[in-house]
């Protein structure tokens, strides 16, 4: 427990029994990127706009829209960033970082560079993901 | 209590991810560039141990699996957007939250960015379903039901294969 890193087999293998664990006592498997869909709809209701119009934040009941929250998987993307928080500050690995060393190698270290790929990259990965199913 | 299970998975889930050092940009983009497999060592693991006990409980009559449908189009095309999208952003969505419990604040913009990626699925959705969902939409369907065999023969291949994979990593130091 006190190691600072662990044999990613054995915290895969951990992250397995989580998973088991989970479905098992709550009927939960895991995923994340369903809350960024239920999350980007909670914040355009907050910016006026109206949801209850839109086929996906509708469909299947309303589970990709704002109605479904506070839920499972919006404490379970918010526990992923406790415990990396908590982890991180036990292990003495917490660093404030915006530019990561291999993005510095390659490219220089502009964080608005940086950002904006990040940010652009996030856009087409969770429409990519959205559309694939999770 | 739901919610309270959800939060104790996803805390102990970051905690496992911040050990095994997943949370990080160039671990991640090191495995796309066959540097460092580490993200793989770790998710193949989970994958494993995960199949045979949710396998094993589904045997046992104590969960239902829920299996989601499988459409060549939305996968191919939803797919290939993603691995597009994580190579740039280099985390996916649930490291980029864990990346910025470990104070990378670049995971920062990829969350706002996620955020819009949603909002412009939503208003896509309508397209989407019509035109891409509905090629090659097979429902819901799993490889022990389309090949005819056994679950446990499957997952015994698929454990073999990834064992060697991990082998091959060691070997080869990545």
């Amino acid at each position: 427990m006190n190691k600072k890193t662990w044999n990613p087999y054995l915290a895969g293998a951990a992250t397995g029994v989580l998973i088991i664990l989970s479905v098992w006592i709550s009927g939960k498997f895991f995923g994340t990127s369903t809350t960024f869909a239920r999350l980007a709809a909670w914040v355009e209701e907050i910016l006026g706009l109206n949801t209850a119009t839109n086929a996906y934040f509708t469909a299947k009941g309303g589970k990709y829209g704002a109605g479904v929250l506070p839920d499972w998987q919006l404490l379970f993307v918010g526990g992923i960033f406790i415990g990396a928080l908590i982890s991180s500050r036990f292990s003495g690995d917490f660093k404030f970082q915006a530019v990561p060393d291999m993005w510095q190698k390659q490219f220089g270290s502009n964080p608005l560079k940086r950002g904006l790929a990040a940010f652009f990259g996030g856009i087409i990965a969770l429409f990519g993901a959205r559309l694939a199913g999770g | 209590m739901t919610l309270v299970y959800g939060l104790l998975s996803g805390i102990l889930f970051g905690i496992f991810l911040q050990k095994a050092q997943v949370l990080r940009y160039d671990k991640q983009v090191g495995a796309m560039r066959f540097l460092d497999m580490t993200i793989f060592k770790f998710m193949l693991s989970a994958i494993i141990v995960a199949a045979i006990g949710i396998y094993a409980l589904k045997d046992l009559g104590l969960i239902h699996l829920s299996v989601k449908g499988t459409s060549i189009g939305a996968q191919l095309l939803g797919g290939s957007l993603f691995g597009v999208g994580w190579g740039l952003l280099g985390y996916c969505p649930g490291t980029a939250v864990g990346a910025l419990g470990e104070g990378r604040l670049d995971a920062v913009w990829g969350i706002f960015g996620m955020l819009a990626g949603a909002a412009l699925y939503a208003e896509s959705y309508s397209f989407m379903k019509a035109k891409v969902i509905v090629l090659g939409n097979y429902g819901k369907i799993t490889l022990p039901q389309i090949l005819g065999l056994n679950h446990w023969l499957i997952i015994a291949v698929f454990a073999l294969i990834v064992l060697a994979a991990f082998a091959f990593f060691e070997k080869k130091n990545l």
